[in-house]
């Protein structure tokens, strides 16, 4: 097992110099000095485009996206480095299966109660567009995942694909996958996860359990903004019709017709950000080399503290126990609105949370509420950190 | 919607040089014409305000924040009362300046902001405690008249010679008269200024010139040489006016006109004068050597 100190990862992070406490990791996450040091990298050293020209700089970019892909490959065990295909986001990675799969009238998709807009949105439009048929799991009571409302939804049309977050950025539960991924294939549907907040905080192997496709960001692994990847069965992506197409996605063409590219590089249109996807290579290395499960384990210690002491004085969202939900802790307080409390920690205590409805607004529509304050943590953050937000919110629940 | 209306001007004002604040500006305004229109203001600026407020008092004490947090409405109000008058303040000081020289009105003397170094107001002060009960001063005819004699309007002005501000006043009293062109004068009365050394035995002489007749030619000379001012002085500009230098001597020795210059002050002090320059327009008062345009504003009024 890896050794972790948190005090001693912080040292990486330079933007911990200032007197913060960030937690606001399921929105962003802080980055190393080595991501930073990566992106300079390349502007300093080897600017230059991949593929395109055979110079010295180019070759160099080649290899250092190569490089960079084979980290994303290792770190949630794909078989091939062709089945990561870089994106801007998690968003555009389940867009780009949405509209690739070839989805028509009639087919149906299964997604939770408690999807980010970026899991339900691309559903709602193919809906109004073609007709396809989006069925909701219901939660259970305590918002965990209901394995038996997810069994009846297949008796729902012909189910082509199982959509679902594996962690949820609202209450930071985590779906049985395991269970899901053999039921979704006895069906004979495909898997995809919106892994945004999993992929930083836990050992994720796409082959077991069995995932066909799975999309994340690379802004909330300590990676750059604007890079994500896409995951998908070498199989299946070569299945998959073009999304957007141009440059860098074709070998050949004429006036009349083109030759498609090989994958992954048939769904990279355009120009990559080289010095972005290279830094998100150095962000899987340094994750690997803290160990996620010295992450898991670090929030896990510091969402007891929070659950432990505030739990029976604010409104909390999903289940009690902290081991169900992560490092997120999200909640109200009651008789406080919960921007007010999320600006007052930030003004009064340098606390930085996220407030709102964290994208996921029709969970809070169907909930009859207007959103949350959470809290979401981080290895960096420090025990210390979690005692100074207890008392924080204990000052704001007796204003 | 109450800070919004205090935020609108401050932010429109900082978005000329920002453009963070011209979309807070943006915020206030919508604020402003919701509630105004009787709809919700969904910008949340207020509440962003008040949050931010808050969190800042609890850093110092918990207590505060609890009042400011629970009773923000009320706070806001009393804030916005307060800017109101502020502006009130401002805008009527804005005014008094532009029309009368400083910002508290043509008979202060007091500190003004858009005239730090009090230029258009200083005065030489009296020591003495004048009455509550005022009496307007009167004309009377042994008082020289500066400019035409049959004017419409005489305006009574209370000067001392050895005042540097009386004698900063004096273009400004020609000014007067010549863009009046007959219809303004000035009657000259000597109010004697302890501190000053000479005030009296100056309004001694210039008595003894008008004697003569020769007042006008006196009274300039006097505050053209103000910094030299001697007894010795005196005489000599007697001489240069070519008096009867025996008579100019006897008179200014024997003190001949006292009664008249003690007079003249008494008159001062019972009509409030704190000092000198202080001129009456009938019942308005203004003290210290303000600008032209304060002249004509009551001057104008006065003629109509």
């Amino acid at each position: 097992m890896i050794f972790f100190n948190p005090d001693k990862v912080r040292q990486d992070f330079p933007i911990l110099r200032k007197p913060i406490i960030y937690f606001d990791n399921a929105c962003m996450s802080l980055k190393p000095i080595q991501v930073i040091n990566k992106i300079n990298e390349y502007y300093t050293e080897y600017t230059g485009c991949a593929g395109r020209s055979s110079h010295q700089f180019a070759n160099r970019v080649q290899d250092e996206m190569a490089k960079s892909r084979n980290e994303v490959k290792n770190l949630i065990n794909a078989k091939h480095d062709e089945e990561i295909v870089f994106t801007r986001n998690t968003t555009e990675g389940i867009n780009l299966v949405a509209n690739s799969l070839g989805l028509e009238k009639g087919d149906g998709v299964i997604i939770s109660d408690k999807e980010h807009n970026s899991n339900l949105i691309p559903w709602l439009k193919l809906k109004k567009e073609k007709g396809i048929i989006v069925k909701v799991v219901e939660s259970n009571e305590d918002n965990t995942f209901n394995l038996e409302n997810f069994e009846n939804a297949f008796s729902v049309g012909k189910i082509k694909l199982v959509s679902l977050v594996h962690t949820s950025n609202l209450d930071g539960v985590t779906n049985p996958i395991k269970d899901i991924s053999e039921i979704t294939h006895q069906h004979n549907a495909l898997l995809m996860l919106d892994a945004a907040q999993s992929i930083p905080h836990k050992e994720v192997n796409i082959r077991n359990p069995d995932i066909d496709f799975l999309s994340f960001s690379g802004h909330k692994m300590l990676g750059p903004t604007g890079t994500g990847v896409l995951y998908g069965k070498i199989d299946l992506l070569k299945k998959l019709d073009q999304f957007i197409v141009g440059g860098e996605t074709v070998i050949d063409s004429t006036y009349e017709d083109f030759k498609i590219e090989k994958v992954p590089s048939r769904f990279e249109a355009g120009l990559q950000d080289y010095a972005n996807l290279i830094a998100l290579g150095e962000s899987c290395k340094y994750l690997k080399r803290v160990g996620l499960k010295n992450i898991q384990n670090h929030e896990l210690k510091l969402n007891k503290i929070l659950t432990e002491s505030l739990a029976d004085k604010v409104k909390l969202i999903g289940p009690r126990e902290p081991e169900k939900r992560s490092g997120i802790f999200s909640f109200n307080i009651n008789g406080k609105d919960m921007h007010h409390v999320s600006k007052i920690l930030d003004t009064s205590a340098n606390i930085m949370t996220r407030s709102g409805a964290h994208c996921v607004h029709s969970w809070f529509n169907k909930h009859d509420m207007k959103g949350s304050v959470r809290a979401s943590l981080y290895f960096y953050n420090t025990e210390e950190e979690a005692q100074m937000f207890v008392e924080e919110i204990n000052k704001i629940i007796s204003l | 919607m109450v800070l919004c209306l205090l935020a609108l001007p401050v932010f429109a004002i900082l978005g000329i040089f920002s453009v963070k604040y011209r979309k807070l500006t943006k915020d206030a305004f919508e604020c402003l014409i919701k509630t105004a229109t009787l709809r919700k203001c969904e910008s949340g600026l207020d509440d962003r305000i008040k949050a931010q407020l808050t969190g800042k008092i609890l850093k110092f004490s918990p207590k505060f924040a609890k009042v400011t947090y629970n009773h923000y409405k009320l706070l806001s109000w009393l804030i916005l009362i307060l800017f109101a008058w502020s502006i009130y303040g401002s805008g009527v000081g804005v005014y008094n300046y532009y029309y009368y020289g400083n910002c508290n009105g043509p008979e202060s003397t007091g500190f003004c902001i858009f005239d730090p170094t009090g230029s258009n107001s200083k005065i030489a002060e009296i020591d003495s405690v004048t009455t509550a009960v005022f009496t307007q001063p009167v004309l009377e005819d042994d008082d020289p008249i500066i400019g035409s004699a049959d004017a419409e309007l005489t305006i009574i002005e209370f000067g001392c010679y050895a005042c540097p501000w009386t004698k900063k006043a004096e273009p400004i009293v020609q000014e007067v008269i010549e863009h009046y062109k007959g219809r303004v004068n000035f009657q000259f009365k000597t109010f004697k200024i302890p501190q000053h050394n000479l005030s009296y035995e100056s309004a001694l002489a210039a008595e003894c010139a008008k004697e003569q007749d020769r007042y006008h030619e006196y009274h300039k000379l006097l505050f053209q040489y103000q910094e030299k001012q001697s007894r010795g002085m005196f005489l000599g500009l007697a001489d240069r006016l070519e008096l009867d230098k025996d008579q100019f001597k006897e008179c200014f020795l024997t003190e001949k006109y006292k009664k008249e210059i003690d007079s003249d002050s008494l008159m001062g002090l019972h009509a409030g004068v704190p000092g000198t320059p202080t001129f009456f327009i009938n019942e308005q008062k203004i003290v210290g050597p303000k600008p032209f345009k304060t002249f004509r504003k009551i001057i104008d009024k006065e003629l109509k």
